[in-house]
């Protein structure tokens, strides 16, 4: 009888730490860990895996999201022909290998080293608060430690102070070991660095910058070191505050369009920490200070939880009960339908809300309002994405998964700041490029990736605001005109007589990058530099942001882009594609979820018979063929007073839409306004009837993030207003003579499922069972679809389209000479309603505006002056602040603080195709101010 | 057109004309257009315009009038 036990791949637990990254490597070596058997990939370790079959050996340097270090050496083992006590970690697996984790010799050992570290550390366990979650107070205990032979009494760090900077966790050099957990991970899996050893040996201690408190230095506040510190050297303060949570849900950020994966790690219904989940498909256990920190507005204060309404926007709000509310709003739509007729109202859909809740808002305004009129918050964002890549490649979607970037060989960032709006994908390609992938960025601003530590951009196309299309048609010259296409691919996989028709067009000589480059500001040679690198890197990919979309040619722009992957090959493999980084957490959603005017669930046209009748069918209600109207023309049809109620889901258009004092008109003429948000917003000011939206902790549905992943959104806290959203939205639609009646977020999954193709095996148990899956997920691809139009585009034949550049009517001129342009930093969220009700706004208090010094110097401006800005559309004030990121010209702000009324000032200038508005390009003018707010 | 009740129309010109102006392949552009209205617009938008192009004509580019003619 054969007693070895056996070895079963599928009963590892890759949730627990096995210490070493795994190895990828189609060589199989098979080695014996204390006598049983395992088969793993050569490069493993052994640490790895003796875990993998249980043999957890005692470790403290060592965790599975880092490199061995090898410095701790309290996972020595022994190898049976081999000298000494190697450790573990660092020590590859290698065919025929014998180890033993467990001798006296190594308990000895062990032993030996956990006194050593715990004769300079605090015995304070009992009222640590780390106790009870301390890997170091749980390598005491595993090696069998019951004295300390040296005492505690001698040279020691015990008196080192607390660093309390940082809102969010504490630094206790006393309790640190110096086992460089912390400094690894900030720079191996964050790629900010700064955190280093100082001094040496007795002396060596962690330091944050050159010595400074974590505030103060270059630190992003990821929280990676806090996660990988194995004692409470560094310790959230929440653990500090509430102590170890006791139990656990798994969830999805609401930030960005990213979309990590965390486990809310509560005690009772309060929320202690979160921590990413190092099996989620986007992250792989990597957050940033939003994500990790910043979740503290779903118990803020503001948060409003009753529904309230009012007659007037002149009159106080009035609370009242669910229904109430439900049936003031109901009976005001349907008193508009009749007076005014059905396409007197409409409806807003939310990127912030889940697929299942946006769902059921267009179902409701199809439906039971009887129109088209549902647009959502991605028009202002990546409509013109949705436009762009539908003509050349046939779907609007990324098309690849986050993981495929670790292939790339040259990466193009446009318009995009990865390290700042999309962060923890930010890392994952800082992570390619310090491997070596080269970098070119297309950017008016020099954002961190054109130079931060080890990482530099080959090519910085710092072209002027508005000239994205001629950046473009300037490197598919050189590309076209070189001899730099991929033939075959183009002959394989596109249409011949548009690509035949963009090859002529694009070679002509008025887009070589010479005839261009006053017009752009990009010298010849450098657009020609950044061309052949992409085109000749071998995988050249694509990523890009709102600096491309929000443009009067933002439609045009991506066009263009998949124009140049098409023509270099570059799409349809790991390493390569043109890819949208969504602004937020459900922008792909939303846009799937049919909140297009134009558009049922899946990108199918409301005109298609067969389309719309299978939706009637299935939601028993005749629909309209002609598409409705898009948010500008709701508003400016309100303006004109034929537009009169509007329902608008966990969005803020009183501060995220341009020209605030049009919107605000627009709102102000209606006659009822239905927000439904966490807080009392800027539109709420115009709104007739509030209903208390839920934080993504009380949610239960789905975010689908920007590489289509559908990731579960799960309720982590009990509902704070009573109902789900979901649930309101269909007692509303209920009320106004169209039921809705689903039993479960689910229930809504199934029939989104049953609706379109692309969907049709996704369920919540499927997503349960996998953890997440990319859509298309059906029949052909039963466990999603990681990397689109592989072996033909969707629409068949990739569609090349011409690409005139037609420069914008936004121009600068004496009276208003700078551009403006906008954009988000790290530690806000767009409109800022989340994180300014953080401790996040340490980091950024306020708005300003960065102006060159030249500018500045020019108009008597000094750094921190008030100053005003105007442009055609509007003034508004704040601080100026000078900055070399930009070059003269061209000023830059954000839009995180109502306050600020940054978009007080932008224009209702906007995408051709999609009407995405122009945001990154407005004509200014600024002067010193003696008046700190208009 | 000053007047708020104007703004709409405003608007649908100036749409109407950059459409026109941006639409990337020149061929067939009055058919293009038309086909980008279908897709995208209302039919009360489509209406207004051919209002406008009755009252206006001066208002919209010669692409936009030769789209109206196949709306």
């Amino acid at each position: 009888m054969n007693m070895v036990q056996q070895f079963d791949p599928a009963q590892v637990d890759y949730s627990q730490d096995l210490g070493t990254p795994g190895a990828e490597s189609d060589v199989m070596v098979t080695v014996r860990i204390d006598g049983m058997p395992v088969s793993v990939p050569e490069g493993t370790s052994v640490m790895r895996a003796a875990a993998m079959v249980g043999a957890n050996i005692p470790k403290l340097c060592a965790t599975d999201n880092l490199n061995a270090f090898g410095s701790c050496r309290l996972c020595l083992v022994e190898i049976e022909g081999r000298p000494g006590t190697p450790a573990s970690c660092t020590t590859p697996c290698a065919e025929g290998m014998s180890v033993h984790t467990q001798t006296p010799r190594l308990d000895k050992l062990r032993k030996g080293v956990m006194e050593l570290y715990i004769s300079d550390h605090p015995l304070d366990c009992l009222t640590c608060p780390a106790n009870g979650d301390c890997e170091l107070q749980d390598m005491a205990g595993a090696v069998g430690l019951r004295d300390v032979r040296y005492g505690t009494e001698g040279e020691n760090h015990l008196d080192r102070g607390k660093d309390e900077s940082n809102p969010y966790f504490t630094f206790d050099s006393s309790k640190c070991i110096v086992c460089s957990r912390c400094v690894r991970a900030c720079s191996e899996v964050q790629g900010t660095f700064a955190l280093t050893i100082a001094g040496r040996g007795f002396g060596s201690q962690v330091s944050p910058s050159e010595q400074q408190p974590f505030l103060d230095s270059e630190c992003v506040s990821c929280g990676a070191c806090v996660q990988a510190c194995p004692t409470a050297t560094l310790q959230e303060k929440s653990v500090i505050d509430l102590g170890v949570p006791s139990r656990k849900v798994k969830t999805t950020c609401a930030y960005c369009g990213v979309g990590c994966s965390f486990t809310a790690e509560l005690r009772g219904d309060e929320v202690v920490r979160m921590v990413p989940d190092k099996q989620g498909g986007a992250n792989e256990g990597h957050s940033c200070v939003k994500g990790r920190f910043a979740w503290g507005y779903a118990q803020h204060q503001d948060r409003v939880t009753t529904p309230m309404v009012r007659d007037s926007i002149e009159d106080e709000w009035r609370p009242v009960e669910w229904d109430e509310a439900i049936n003031f709003a109901a009976d005001r739509l349907n008193a508009i339908k009749s007076k005014h007729g059905v396409d007197a109202i409409g409806g807003i859909t939310s990127s912030r809300c889940t697929n299942e809740e946006v769902y059921v808002v267009q179902k409701m305004v199809r439906a039971a309002f009887g129109t088209n009129n549902i647009d959502t918050c991605a028009r202002v964002c990546h409509s013109p994405t949705g436009y762009g890549l539908k003509q050349t490649f046939g779907t609007s979607a990324g098309t690849q998964d986050f993981s495929s970037v670790e292939q790339a060989d040259a990466i193009l960032v446009i318009g995009a700041n990865p390290t700042d709006a999309h962060p923890v994908f930010g890392s994952r390609m800082k992570r390619r490029l310090r491997e070596g992938a080269d970098l070119i960025v297309i950017d008016p601003r020099s954002i961190d990736l054109v130079r931060s530590p080890h990482i530099r951009a080959e090519h910085h196309l710092q072209l002027m605001p508005g000239t994205n299309v001629a950046v473009l048609n300037a490197i598919s010259h050189v590309v076209a005109t070189e001899g730099l296409m991929d033939d075959d691919f183009v002959y394989e996989r596109c249409n011949k007589t548009s690509f035949n028709a963009w090859v002529d067009f694009i070679s002509l000589p008025e887009n070589s990058p010479e005839a261009l480059a006053d017009i752009t500001g990009v010298d010849a040679e450098t657009v020609r530099a950044a061309a052949r690198a992409y085109a000749t890197a071998g995988n050249g990919a694509i990523y890009y942001g709102l600096g491309v979309t929000e443009h009067s040619q933002g439609s045009t722009m991506v066009m263009a882009m998949a124009n140049l992957a098409m023509a270099t090959g570059n799409i349809g493999r790991l390493g390569v594609g043109v890819n949208p980084l969504r602004g937020q957490n459900n922008v792909q959603g939303s846009c799937d979820m049919g909140s297009f005017p134009h558009e049922f669930v899946g990108y199918r046209h409301v005109s298609d018979d067969t389309v719309r009748e299978q939706f009637s069918s299935v939601w028993g209600v005749t629909l309209r063929e002609d598409p409705g109207m898009r948010i500008p023309n709701m508003l400016d049809s309100a303006v004109s007073g034929d537009f009169k109620g509007i329902y608008i889901q966990g969005e803020d258009i009183a501060q995220s839409d341009p020209n605030t004092n049009h919107v605000a008109e627009a709102l102000k003429a209606m006659e009822c306004v239905i927000v439904q948000d966490l807080f009392l917003n800027e539109t709420s000011h115009f709104a007739h009837v509030f209903l208390p939206g839920t934080s993504f902790l009380e949610k239960d549905g789905t975010f689908t993030n920007a590489e289509r992943r559908i990731n579960r959104v799960r309720p982590v806290m009990t509902s704070r207003t009573g109902l789900s959203e979901w649930e309101a939205t269909c007692a509303l639609s209920e009320a106004m003579g169209y039921p809705m009646p689903y039993e479960s977020a689910s229930e809504i999954m199934d029939e989104i499922a049953q609706l379109t193709p692309t969907f049709a095996g996704v369920s919540f148990d499927l997503l349960d069972k996998l953890g997440s899956v990319q859509w298309p997920c059906n029949e052909q691809a039963p466990e999603g679809t990681p990397i689109m139009h592989k072996d033909a585009f969707v629409r068949g034949e990739g569609q090349f389209m011409t690409t005139p550049y037609v420069p914008t009517d936004e121009r600068s001129t004496r009276k208003f000479p700078l551009l403006l342009t906008t954009g988000r930093i790290l530690s806000q969220y767009n409109v800022g309603a989340q994180t300014r009700r953080t401790d996040n706004v340490v980091w950024h208090a306020e708005d300003v505006l960065d102006i060159h010094e030249a500018d500045a110097e020019a108009r008597g401006v000094k750094d921190g002056d008030w100053i005003e800005i105007t442009s055609r559309a509007g003034q508004t004030r704040m601080r100026a602040r000078i900055s070399d990121d930009i070059p003269a010209g061209v000023v830059y702000t954000t839009f995180h603080h109502p306050v600020s009324g940054t978009n007080v000032i932008t224009t209702d200038n906007s995408d051709w195709a999609t009407n995405c508005p122009e945001y990154k390009v407005t004509a200014v003018e600024i002067r010193p101010s003696s008046e700190q707010r208009a | 057109m000053s007047t708020s009740g104007d703004y709409k129309q405003q608007h649908l010109i100036k749409m109407a004309n950059q459409i026109a102006h941006s639409m990337p392949t020149r061929d067939d552009i009055a058919g293009q257009i038309s086909a980008h209205m279908r897709q995208f617009w209302p039919s009360e938008m489509q209406q207004t315009l051919r209002q406008i192009a009755s009252e206006n004509p001066d208002l919209l580019s010669e692409d936009v009038h030769n789209a109206l003619q196949s709306l």
